[in-house]
């Protein structure tokens, strides 16, 4: 079964009440969306509460998930709104502590175990817009469209930001295949 | 490097595992069940945006009964058949971007300041091949009546579209309020074409349309106010914790 329409029946089931389903979907689910913030360099107790809210306010909005319609998109435009929200009230919260305690410190991104580095290492570096929409397409493993759904843009949009973060992540890469082959690392 | 590559790269990271603490998850799963409850599912979105476009219509004509059809009588064939249709279709559309907003991850056609600004620039563009009074009397005092009627007349109809799409709303408030004011805005022109009497093409192009960019704009004050009211009494909240 297509995991998308396994994901459309539980959530049709917690329309219906049932509290089985709405388990399995937040156990299905939040590992991915955790990760989502934990990219957008939310730190891990960040990104913890930030995925309880975003539950809730799943929890709030179920009704307005239309049964046949694709999950993922309506997720994540949820998710993301969270996170511009948690954004701007950590920004309203450190003009108000300005001079007092200082920027707190973003969480550095974890590195990866193997040889390649981790994603939000390699994420790191782009612009918030390009991560997350790489984040959604490699993750998520959301398409074109449903990514452009979730960013309230346009495909053409998703696709140039797609792009752009290619030839960023090229760059990058290129580069630390470079300084490996200089310290004689596998490349 | 190729972009296969850099797939490769990318979903090799993306397959590490990512794992979430499981008595977050419990907790989470515990919070939701304590109000958990079948939902109904929201309507067709045809059958919402119909409502909404009924309940402009019956504010613009509910005003203008009251207050007289003046404008309409005045108002030749070719220029009732051309200002109508524009303003249906505004409405229409708008209705349909109000419900759009309402569903998280829904397909957008047009984007809330789009419509505000493609709207107002077509009926201005309307007015201006119909109506060819140049003359600019009482231009002021007239013009600020007519504002105020199209304004008074987008509070109901702001009000109950509001009251009909209430139970939506989980993602951009400010969009949400500045469609809805759009909307509202509309449905206060078309209260205007019908009842004003004045055809002085400045008087409409400028104080009618005028109504839709102040509505719209009201309505996305409204709702950042109530978004800023409720984030600040989660901050008092959170603080006094």
């Amino acid at each position: 079964m297509n995991p998308d329409s396994d994901l459309q029946m539980l959530m049709a089931r917690y329309q219906q009440g049932d509290l089985t389903a709405a388990t399995a979907l937040i156990h299905r689910l939040s590992a991915q969306l955790h990760r989502f913030f934990v990219v957008q360099l939310a730190s891990r107790s960040d990104a913890d509460d930030l995925l309880q809210e975003t539950w809730l306010r799943i929890h709030e909005a179920r009704h307005t998930y239309r049964a046949g319609e694709p999950l993922l998109p309506w997720l994540y435009a949820i998710a993301r709104h969270i996170r511009v929200d948690h954004y701007r009230k950590a920004r309203r919260t450190i003009a108000r502590e300005e001079g007092l305690e200082g920027i707190p410190e973003v969480a550095a991104p974890p590195a990866g175990s193997g040889k390649t580095p981790g994603l939000e290492a390699l994420l790191a570096p782009l612009p918030e817009s390009q991560r997350e929409v790489i984040e959604m397409l490699k993750v998520a493993g959301m398409s074109l469209e449903e990514v452009a759904r979730a960013t309230s843009s346009s495909v053409g949009s998703v696709k140039q930001k797609a792009h752009r973060a290619y030839e960023k992540l090229r760059e990058q890469l290129s580069g630390m295949g470079q300084s490996k082959a200089r310290t004689g690392g596998p490349s | 490097m190729r972009d296969r590559e850099i797939d490769q790269v990318l979903n090799q990271a993306a397959q590490a595992r990512h794992d979430v603490d499981p008595a977050l998850l419990d907790r989470i799963a515990s919070s939701i069940g304590s109000s958990l409850g079948p939902v109904r599912p929201l309507p067709p979105t045809w059958a919402l945006t119909g409502a909404l476009f009924l309940v402009c219509a019956a504010v613009a004509l509910a005003g203008a009964a009251r207050s007289g059809f003046y404008g309409i009588q005045k108002l030749g064939v070719f220029e009732r058949t051309l200002i109508f249709p524009t303003l249906g279709i505004l409405i229409w559309l708008a209705a349909m971007t109000f419900v759009s907003q309402m569903i998280p991850g829904s397909r957008r056609r047009v984007t809330p300041g789009t419509l505000l600004w493609v709207g107002s620039l077509a009926l201005v563009a309307v007015f201006a091949v119909l109506f060819r009074d140049y003359r600019t009397d009482h231009f002021v005092s007239q013009g600020v009546i007519c504002l105020a009627a199209g304004l008074l007349h987008a509070i109901p109809a702001g009000f109950a579209s509001w009251l009909l799409l209430r139970r939506g709303f989980a993602v951009n408030a400010i969009s949400a309020g500045l469609v809805a004011g759009t909307l509202a805005g509309l449905a206060g022109v078309t209260m205007l074409e019908l009842h004003c009497p004045n055809l002085q093409t400045l008087h409409v192009m400028l104080w009618h349309t005028a109504v839709i960019p102040v509505s719209g704009a009201a309505g996305a004050f409204l709702a950042w106010l109530l978004r800023y009211r409720a984030g600040s009494g989660a901050h008092e909240r959170s603080a006094s914790e």
